[in-house]
């Protein structure tokens, strides 16, 4: 590094005698250096300096201005197995209440859909896109192939954990997971077609599935598989030998669809052949006088009217039902008000739980009998007083033992997030603001062939936020009555006595008309506002870390 | 920090190994204060410090078995702490372009001794910490693992990935980084006689 340096004249350099003073040079080397600071005296006081910079660079490292935090006072492999029977009791609870709810709420709903002609055995397939979206769900949606899945996140987190903090792993996983679940087995051979305005002619014909996206789609020719078509007008003329996926504005169904519908639209008209079920979501849902549905109809309408004939059952929640024509099967409906015109011909029984009493005409013909009509108070859930109060327990009890494992996953950011919704209202501003820009934006890139995986796993994420925004508004409450904590068990501790709270507030509140409701929608809002201020500000440090910021002492 | 060879420490260490979650409490307790303090002086943020001391900890109860008793605990925790901290600095990216200059590029000065020893007197050891923490990654995690951890230049090379012989060269650089931050000007890291 430098030549040996004989005389005093001729000074060490620093690096020579850093070296040296750390005892890093030969013997040789070290005996010259030696001697030379025998008799320079400048060699001398620059290694005497060297080595208190050294030192005082050791006291400063080594002296104790922080103390240890609690939360990693509290962090020991003996603490967590002395919790191991709280994990053991919580997972316990927690299996018991799923059973719980499924074999309460979730069994019969399907059990209903099923008998509609759902018969798919997973609840989110059922309750999203059953059917026509998810041919290649149907083929993997056994439990065995769920767990196969879940053992490979599994193991992905075991392998790629030192390449991730546990925040992003976990939202990373998170997505994921949600990404191959919902991604349909034969998405990828799927033909798409793009443009202001698509028509399949007459004479032409598609093997397969098809992604129709435009202003105004026409279907006057055949496919021979399922459609997804997305756009404001739609309208099938020729056939389709599939399902009809659709979200648009205005659906005209005259031709042929085999399959099912499964609609999100403004207004669906129905004057042609349906060969399975349709399920739509839309203010307008009508079965024309010559329309056809060959199994099962169920609509979350304003209005619904049946004039044509109906094969199966009919399951509707709905403002208005008319039905002027034919039901094959039995009719069940709820909402405000039900019209049966003398038209009419019912097979099945009728079931009607509204406010006002159902209008038949005379000459209807109810084959199973007079409807059967249940009033349905503002406040009827009065009637079912345990059941709600079990309800509400189950939530409560589902939302403190989603929030344990957040907490317990991301303690850090669970803590911020509590610290954002403080700043309520930047919180709250920020909830309406994402929340609504958030969701429209997941469903428009749902809307592009590219965006569709992105769309649908932003919506899980949003819906994600949306569920946690709750358990953030819950810790904050805790926090307010038993103060800051850094400990993860007290931030467990604090979010679960503010759900409690929360969870005997809603209660409370729902004796007035709708202000548990508001009371919910508040807390979603300002959760989700903080949650999204706490990402956002963690985005802006990661950004901002190439220069380390200064140390708080 | 504890006492690291000690017979008491050698003993629950042999104990934590055998799987006894007492044993391993115990020297949690004993290294978890030396780690977290190791981590803080090493990543930029107290957040950071906090996680990468569970990591650490999570890390070398699941090696423990790899560990080689005929030397000190201590050692090999900062090694693993050390490694820890670096890939984590390593994964986002922090150490700047300044920092893969070529290492043979160090001045061999004599700065004015009298200098020096002024600028160390009137500095305080927060001073110095602070000074730290300006500093770029790998000269401050060098320091670190020099003037806390007491780690060999050997043990040095091999945390950081650079050559041994370069490791003197990143300390008297770093240092000279360090003078500069403390002083708010180069004229000590730069000046001096030839």
């Amino acid at each position: 590094m430098t030549p040996p340096q004989g005389s005093a004249q001729q000074h060490l350099d620093e690096m020579t005698l850093l070296l040296y003073l750390e005892r890093q040079l030969d013997r040789e080397r070290a005996a010259e250096v030696s001697s030379h600071m025998q008799e320079c005296g400048d060699c001398k006081t620059l290694s005497r300096a060297l080595e208190r910079e050294s030192r005082l660079l050791t006291r400063a490292m080594l002296e104790e201005e922080e103390p240890l935090p609690a939360r990693l006072a509290s962090f020991q492999q003996a603490a967590r197995r002395s919790m191991q029977w709280i994990w053991m009791v919580t997972f316990g609870l927690a299996a018991t209440g799923i059973y719980a709810l499924y074999t309460s709420y979730v069994e019969p709903v399907q059990n209903r859909l099923h008998d509609a002609g759902f018969g798919g055995t997973n609840l989110l397939g059922l309750v999203i896109f059953q059917g026509a979206f998810w041919k290649g769900w149907q083929s993997m949606v056994s439990l065995v192939e769920i767990l196969a899945l879940l053992v490979v996140g599994g193991m992905a987190a075991v392998l790629f954990r030192r390449w991730f903090r546990r925040g992003t792993l976990a939202a990373l996983l998170m997505a994921g997971m949600c990404g191959a679940l919902m991604m349909p087995g034969n998405a990828a051979a799927i033909e798409t077609r793009k443009g202001e305005s698509i028509e399949i002619t007459k004479s032409e014909t598609i093997k397969g599935d098809v992604l129709l996206t435009g202003h105004r789609i026409v279907i006057d020719g055949t496919v021979d598989g399922d459609v997804y078509a997305f756009g404001q007008d739609i309208e099938v003329n020729g056939h389709i030998t599939g399902d009809l996926l659709t979200a648009a504005e205005t659906v005209r169904v005259s031709g042929q669809i085999d399959g099912n519908i499964r609609a999100f639209v403004n207004t669906l008209l129905v004057p042609g052949n349906v060969g399975r079920n349709v399920m739509a979501w839309a203010e307008t849902l009508n079965v024309d006088s010559n329309g056809k549905v060959g199994r099962s109809l169920t609509s979350f309408c304003q209005t619904l009217g049946v004039d044509g004939r109906v094969g199966g059952d009919v399951v509707a929640f709905n403002q208005s039902t008319r039905i002027t024509g034919t039901v094959d099967g039995g009719v069940q409906t709820k909402g405000e008000l039900m019209t049966i015109k003398a038209t009419a011909q019912i097979t099945g029984p009728v079931k009607f739980e509204g406010e006002m009493e159902p209008r038949v005409e005379d000459g209807a013909k109810l084959a199973a009998g007079p409807v059967s009509f249940t009033k349905h108070h503002a406040d009827s859930r009065m009637e079912s007083k345990s059941g709600y109060y079990v309800w509400r327990l189950l939530w409560s009890s589902a939302f403190i033992l989603y929030g344990l494992v957040l907490i317990w996953l991301m303690p850090k950011f669970a803590g911020d997030c509590v610290t954002s919704a403080e700043n309520a209202g930047v919180s709250i501003g920020l909830g309406v603001l994402v929340g609504i820009s958030g969701f429209f934006a997941a469903l428009l890139a749902c809307v592009t062939v590219v965006g569709l995986p992105l769309g649908i796993v932003g919506f899980m994420l949003w819906l994600v936020m949306l569920f946690s925004a709750q358990i953030v508004v819950g810790g904050l409450i805790g926090r307010w009555i038993l103060g800051r904590t850094e400990d993860t068990w007290g931030r467990v501790g604090r979010m679960a006595l503010g759900m409690a709270i929360i969870g005997v507030i809603v209660p409370v509140l729902h004796y007035v008309h709708i202000l548990d409701m508001l009371f919910r929608l508040g807390a979603m809002i300002w959760g989700f506002g903080a949650i999204a201020l706490t990402l956002y500000r963690r985005l802006q440090k990661t950004s901002g870390a190439v220069v380390p910021p200064p140390m708080v002492a | 920090m504890g006492a690291p060879g000690t017979a008491e420490s050698t003993e629950a260490i042999a104990r934590a190994r055998a799987g006894d979650n007492e044993a391993w409490g115990e020297l949690y307790r004993d290294y978890a204060p030396a780690i977290f303090r190791f981590c803080r002086r090493a990543l930029p943020t107290r957040e950071d410090a906090e996680d990468a001391t569970m990591e650490v900890f999570m890390k070398v109860h699941g090696k423990l078995n790899q560990y080689d008793p005929t030397r000190p605990f201590s050692s090999w925790l900062y090694k693993v702490a050390a490694n820890h901290c670096w890939d984590l600095l390593r994964r986002r990216k922090i150490r700047q372009d300044k920092e893969t200059e070529d290492l043979d590029d160090v001045p061999l000065e004599h700065p004015d001794a009298n200098q020096l020893e002024q600028l160390i007197e009137k500095r305080t050891s927060e001073e110095v910490r602070k000074a730290l923490d300006k500093l770029p990654s790998r000269a401050r995690m060098a320091l670190v693992l020099r003037y806390y951890s007491d780690m060999s230049y050997d043990e040095i090379a091999d945390a950081l990935g650079v050559r041994r012989a370069f490791v003197g060269v990143v300390l008297l650089r770093a240092r000279h980084e360090l003078r500069q931050a403390l002083e708010g000007s180069g004229a000590l890291a730069v000046g001096g006689a030839g």
